[in-house]
């Protein structure tokens, strides 16, 4: 047996440990290794995942726990199934990430990739993370709702109805004594389900729109802006606030009406595609006679990636911010669903008494559009391949 | 243009036709009978094919003989009378905006990275991510309920048709024209930003300062004039976005404006009032456009058109 067989063979045990060390405890492999700053990093989700759990089974929430308690367990299924499904994610993430890491720590390389670059590019960038850890936390918020909040976000209290804010109810009651903390709470549901389902609809269709205009030109891009110009020329708002008039408010007419009609990242995604479809790689496999939809797919839309990743940030707050708006003007969610805009609609009437009901609404409206608003500005820093 | 115009009635004309509720019925009012209904349905001419109806609209607004379905008076003269109400909080909340924005873009642009940069930067970044709905009701509870110097909502005495003209005419302005300008305020804030970046990386500055000139004559002479030139061009693009402001600040305060009139004519199912206002707000839109695009020419020499 030589020398380096020897090693090998030590490398490999210790190697070995630390993958046991992992999936004893995320992030333990990752300290033993030295790599701090990702070891703790991970052991920061475990706490946070380890407080949702202790929160649920305190208040007796998870779902075959809650057959005890007077409501039917059924809503709690949901959170539950994703609280686990976080756990299982954290264990297997943490894995796979030690495996890579020492992987890649046994190769030397010299040229990092582009994603290399700009995950730490991003990690450095202060802005970023704000907004990621606002989103993260209402990201949160929003899918173990019904673990953090009292359960009084839809029964009514009429004896107290407009009570100030209190131990009990730290964000006081509203006109028929509905908990406005609970409300918020599952409003964040409403306005995060709405706000991504829609902008995943922008993206695709806008998307497909801007793809073609831009690669194609010619007689489809001219139809293309045509209609983009008519939709836009009208006020967004207006123009929503019309269609959703005439289908009937609702979550799914909200969610079509705004995935259809917000062609804003339709422009953008052609100027995008316009310049890109230009370059020699372009050429090059066009040249080798590649058939288009590979070149769309495998080189046009890569290359467009960073664009359509701040788009997508940005386009997400602006949906949020019209979905409030529209549930203000009484065309939005249906009243008794909580979303933080028909909130507001009613705290309108009750503005000289019940202060609480219009500003928290407002302040969670904000503080998720700023968290969107300030990671697109990051990303838009962050993923800009000219600065190297 | 022309093609775009045509293409937003069509799109209009559909929506319309699609909408729930028999306009003669909300002609006829509560407590009609059907006979009378059935009278109205035929003077109306909804049983004519769409192109005859289509082609009924269009001339009616344009010849100024489309009633309105719930005033009693022509489309027209229902807008016009709302319209020096959203003028002058446009006009007012642009004027607001600019005289913040720009000087506060220019200054953050100049002290890159300092403190006052991100206190601009961030305070744009939440000037766009606040709903004016909710910033106008803000307003209102805090200078209108409670410390009442500021009343809460409507338009106070008018002069003219217009109430910046009086003094409690212009106490009322103020709540809605500083919630609708919130958001202008940080979208011109970042352009001017952006823009300045721009201009102070091009050579022109570079010799400028390499041939000694002081600093102030750099930014003031060479820097400034280049890095309006897109500020003030875009001013025309946020028509629309004013727009949109204007029906949410308009329905919060209740300023009697064109914004509240869709809202009210939307949610009484007008259609003719819907139709000339979406038409009109369009127009609007484009025309500015069209300015923006001959001004450019004007400010920067480089663009000619022929």
């Amino acid at each position: 047996m030589t020398d380096t067989d020897h090693q090998d063979i030590v490398r490999k045990r210790a190697m070995l440990n630390d993958y046991v060390l992992s999936l004893l405890l995320p992030g333990l492999g990752h300290i033993v290794r030295g790599w701090w700053r990702k070891g703790l990093l991970f052991w920061l989700f475990l706490v946070i995942q380890g407080g949702v759990l202790y929160i649920a089974v305190m208040r007796g929430r998870l779902a075959w726990l809650a057959y005890s308690a007077s409501e039917s367990p059924s809503q709690y299924w949901f959170s539950t199934t994703m609280l686990f499904l976080f756990f299982v994610i954290l264990w297997l993430w943490a894995f796979f990430d030690l495996r890579r890491s020492i992987r890649a720590s046994d190769v030397e390389t010299f040229v990092q990739g582009y994603w290399q670059i700009v995950s730490r590019r991003f990690s450095k960038d202060p802005k970023g993370l704000i907004g990621l850890g606002i989103i993260a936390i209402v990201c949160y918020v929003a899918i173990f709702a019904p673990f953090f909040a009292q359960g009084n976000a839809l029964k009514m209290d009429l004896v107290n109805f407009l009570a100030p804010p209190s131990a009990q109810h730290p964000l006081g009651l509203d006109n028929f004594g509905r908990d406005v903390l609970d409300r918020i709470i599952f409003g964040s549901r409403v306005a995060l389900g709405i706000g991504g389902v829609a902008t995943l609809l922008n993206m695709l269709f806008g998307g497909f729109l801007g793809l073609i205009g831009g690669y194609f030109r010619g007689v489809p891009d001219a139809i293309i802006m045509r209609i983009l110009e008519i939709v836009n020329s009208i006020p967004f708002l207006v123009l929503v606030l019309l269609i959703v008039s005439l289908w009937g408010a609702g979550i799914t007419t909200l969610i079509v009406v705004l995935g259809i009609f917000g062609l804003g990242p339709a422009r953008i995604i052609r100027s995008e595609v316009l310049s890109v479809r230009e370059e020699d790689y372009i050429l090059a496999a066009r040249a080798v006679g590649a058939p288009t939809l590979r070149i769309i797919l495998r080189h046009v839309l890569p290359n467009a990636i960073a664009s359509l990743l701040v788009v997508t940030t940005m386009t997400i707050g602006v949906n949020i911010i019209v979905v409030a708006g529209l549930s203000f003007l009484g065309f939005g969610v249906r009243p008794p669903i909580p979303s933080w805009g028909a909130m507001l609609q009613q705290a309108q009437e009750f503005m000289r008494s019940a202060w609480w009901m219009a500003v928290y609404p407002g302040l969670c409206i904000i503080i998720t559009v700023f968290g969107f608003n300030i990671l697109g500005d990051s990303l838009r820093d962050v993923l800009d391949p000219r600065l190297k | 243009m022309a093609v775009v115009l045509f293409g937003l009635t069509l799109l209009l004309f559909i929506l319309l036709k699609t909408m729930p509720g028999d306009p003669a019925r909300i002609m006829a009012g509560l407590g009609a009978t059907p006979e009378s209904i059935e009278v109205i349905r035929n003077r109306l001419g909804l049983y004519d094919p769409l192109y005859v109806q289509y082609w009924r609209l269009i001339s009616g607004l344009v010849n100024g003989q489309l009633q309105a379905m719930t005033y009693h008076k022509p489309v027209w003269t229902v807008i016009m009378e709302r319209l020096p109400a959203t003028v002058e909080l446009g006009v007012a909340a642009m004027i607001l905006a600019l005289f913040v924005s720009i000087p506060a873009g220019l200054l953050s642009a100049i002290y890159r990275n300092s403190p006052l940069d991100y206190g601009v930067t961030t305070a744009a970044l939440m000037g766009i991510s606040i709903p004016v709905f909710w910033f106008a009701l803000m307003l209102m509870l805090v200078f209108g309920v409670i410390l009442h110097i500021l009343p809460v909502s409507g338009r106070g005495a008018t002069l003219f048709g217009w109430s910046f003209l009086t003094v409690d005419g212009l106490r009322h302005l103020i709540i809605p024209s500083v919630a609708l300008s919130s958001v202008l305020m940080a979208l011109n804030a970042r352009l001017t930003r952006a823009s300045m970046l721009e201009v102070l990386r091009q050579e022109y500055i570079n010799t400028a300062r390499a041939k000694g000139l002081r600093e102030r004559v750099v930014l003031v002479k060479h820097a400034f004039r280049n890095a309006l030139a897109p500020v003030v061009t875009n001013i025309g693009l946020q028509v629309g976005t004013l727009f949109a402001g204007a029906v949410l600040t308009e329905t919060t305060t209740a300023w009697p404006g064109i914004g509240r009139l869709i809202y009210e004519s939307i949610l009484r199912r007008d259609q003719s009032v819907v139709f000339g206002l979406a038409l009109f707000m369009g127009a609007c839109y484009m025309i500015s456009y069209l300015v923006v695009d001959l001004l450019y020419a004007y400010i920067d020499p480089r663009i000619t058109y022929d």
